[in-house]
């Protein structure tokens, strides 16, 4: 058996190669897979596998990396390259701008660009087109991005606090204020229902003919997914991909990354029915669109069948509290609503925004803020 | 009762009907090794809160069951005074005697799971059960209970667990937990079990079903797996079907028995539109295949 201290030396390593590969291991961890492996058989595989494991590991996703990293490390097979290293490749392309990789480009959406540059020609930084940025002024963006994103709708949370305008009675306070009555309940204190944020989920295409808005609106999405829980941010392009957990990091730019490393149908053409779809039968059925605000940021254009697009559409504005459409389109005064899968969208949304600029960012906050509930329920 | 090796607790689970995997075992050994609570994250019917309920069986402990749902407070979770009490009380007592201590002293107090697991001389396995439905308030004040094992009820103190339960949290996954949350348990995620498995697991739940149909219908519920489908069967289904098929008389799976039953596998109609007549076939001949060949 090995001595306590090679353990401790195998723990260490083992957990600076996962760290490397992107996971949180701190001090707690590691004395945990110490003990754990204190408290099994060394000489089987598969409880050492275990052990580290379920002290090393806490979310499905990591497992794969992790069975990488321990067959590499302990069983000396060759060293493959774990996912998380290929980051750096795909954040160079994303910030140097949509306009250095048009060669991946073949998307017919692009016959239209006559309608979609939308710029006003001002140079105030809030009214030019996210399109037109350059990385410099996306940066000095990020703050102003931020403070907007912090805005969240309110919901009556089923917990109460004191409230002297509440209407329910403190049934615990008003028993112990009644003591020095007597028993009788004179002084009644009242109760309300704490208001706490609604839940947010915000769907964005990042398919190619969203490429120049994409990296102002995951900027967008990753301040709101900070500002608190309760957000929810997925991404959708040929499928759908959750981004929640990629945007929980403190650096955009990284998160940025490795947006783009999960969502691999980048810059590829839109299915947002059949994304709707795997959002409503995957997501939704488990309760996450349920009262939420729901933000569908797209330009609407659809390469298979609208119908889809509108019939998803009806299934999440029927668990939602209420949906928002987001079309940098938009933002150009011409524009009309003619691609076929934002017209099978429209009789199910609650509001239509443009989103290509800064201004109509404050916009959406606005509107997040004090969004009413249209549809019946 | 304690159990000394993974060996012993996996047998022990055995012998209160559940077959846990090794991994499973393990992480149910290192919960009860480290002290630890261990989160179990699986799809749901693949045994998450039955391992609870083994553990409980094999420990000879007692089980406490707090079943999350959003809303889920203080109240319902921890304590609550009963006040209709409290009100008698005070008006039997009508001269204004009654003091505060008189009136918040343990004989008021209603215990809800979490102070029942806390507050006891008995071995206890507490199942925080499907965790993610709760609210994010309740998840970090579940932190604070799991951190200290104690609760602080302000008109009577604090109380500390004299023996720390066993703890198995469960999670569908319908949201990420707090890290915090995560760091303080063991994780395990239980995936499909192999076929072999998955029979053995029917035909200990289920005696007396003749031996080919559960081999038949472990075999075609894991070809449902293998579709594309909103809601794959977990195992609880696949026990579930083949007690229906039994019950119905069934020796073997053929088309016709599959189409009608389909509803005790499969919860969602658009599952079942997509199990249909070519696909259906296909998956019952398979089954068959496999049952021939073992």
């Amino acid at each position: 058996m090995a001595s306590g201290d090679a353990i401790v030396g195998h723990v260490v390593t083992f957990g600076r190669v996962l760290r490397e590969a992107g996971f949180e291991i701190g001090p707690g961890r590691s004395t945990d897979a110490v003990r754990a492996l204190g408290a099994v058989d060394l000489a089987r595989r598969d409880d050492v596998y275990f052990s580290l494991r379920q002290t090393l590991v806490s979310r499905r996703d990591e497992l794969a990396v992790f069975d990488r990293a321990f067959d590499a490390w302990f069983l000396r097979a060759p060293v493959q390259p774990a996912s998380g290293e290929q980051a750096p490749e795909p954040m160079l392309r994303l910030v140097e701008g949509a306009a250095s990789d048009g060669e991946d480009g073949g998307d017919e959406e692009r016959d239209d660009d006559a309608l979609e540059v939308g710029a006003s020609g001002q140079e105030l930084l809030r009214d030019k087109d996210f399109a037109e940025l350059s990385d410099v002024e996306l940066v000095r963006l990020r703050e102003l991005i931020e403070r907007i994103a912090r805005t969240r709708p309110l919901r009556r949370s089923r917990r109460t606090r004191r409230d002297s305008l509440g209407e329910g009675v403190d049934v615990r306070g008003m028993i112990r204020r009644s003591l020095r009555t007597g028993g009788d309940p004179v002084d009644r204190p009242l109760r309300a229902r704490k208001k706490v944020p609604r839940r947010l989920v915000l769907l964005c295409d990042v398919s190619g003919s969203m490429d120049s808005y994409a990296r102002a609106l995951l900027l967008f999405l990753h301040a709101a997914v900070g500002a608190g829980r309760g957000v929810e941010a997925f991404a959708f392009g040929t499928r759908l991909s959750r981004l929640t957990p990629d945007l929980a990091t403190r650096d955009p730019m990284a998160a940025l990354a490795r947006c783009t490393e999960e969502v691999v149908d980048w810059g590829s053409g839109t299915r947002i029915g059949a994304s709707l779809r795997e959002f409503n039968e995957v997501w939704g059925r488990r309760g996450l669109s349920r009262g939420a605000i729901v933000v569908v940021v797209s330009d609407g254009w659809e390469r298979e069948d609208p119908g889809l697009v509108g019939r998803e559409m009806a299934r999440l504005a029927r668990a939602a509290y209420a949906v928002i459409w987001v079309n940098p389109l938009k933002g150009n005064p011409d524009y009309q609503p003619l691609a076929g899968g934002m017209r099978a969208a429209l009789p199910f949304v609650d509001r239509f925004l443009a989103g290509h600029n800064l201004r109509s960012l404050e916009e959406l906050a606005t509107v997040l803020a004090g969004i009413e509930r249209r549809h019946a329920a | 009762m304690t159990h000394g090796s993974i060996d012993e607790l996996e047998a022990a689970l055995r012998e209160a009907d559940y077959l846990p995997d090794r991994g499973l075992a393990t992480a149910l050994y290192l919960a009860l090794a480290l002290e630890k609570p261990v989160l179990l994250e699986g799809d749901a019917g693949v045994g998450k809160t039955e391992a609870a309920k083994a553990l409980a069986t094999a420990l000879d402990a007692r089980l406490i069951r707090l079943q999350c749902y959003e809303g889920l407070d203080v109240a319902h979770a921890v304590y609550e005074w009963n006040y209709p009490r409290q009100l008698l009380h005070i008006r039997a007592a009508q001269e204004g005697t009654v003091t505060e201590s008189e009136l918040f002293g343990p004989e008021y107090l209603i215990r809800r799971p979490l102070l029942e697991a806390i507050d006891t001389d008995d071995p206890v396995v507490l199942l925080i059960d499907e965790i993610d439905r709760a609210d994010e308030e309740f998840e970090a004040f579940l932190l604070e209970v799991l951190s200290d094992f104690q609760i602080t009820i302000p008109e009577l103190g604090t109380i500390r667990a004299r023996r720390r339960p066993a703890v198995v949290l469960t999670s569908n996954r319908t949201r990420e937990l707090h890290d915090a949350l995560k760091r303080r348990a063991l994780y395990h995620w239980i995936g499909h079990p192999s076929i072999e498995r998955e029979i053995a697991i029917v035909r200990l739940r289920a005696p007396g079903i003749p031996e080919r149909l559960a081999v038949e219908a472990a075999a075609f519920v894991r070809g449902l797996r293998s579709l594309d489908l909103a809601k794959p069967p977990g195992v609880s289904e696949t026990i579930d079907w083949a007690m229906a098929l039994d019950a119905l008389g069934r020796r073997e799976l053929d088309a016709e028995v599959v189409q009608q039953t389909l509803g005790s596998v499969l919860k969602y109609h658009e599952d079942i539109d997509a199990v249909r007549d070519a696909t259906l076939a296909r998956l019952v001949e398979e089954a068959r295949a496999a049952s021939a060949a073992s």
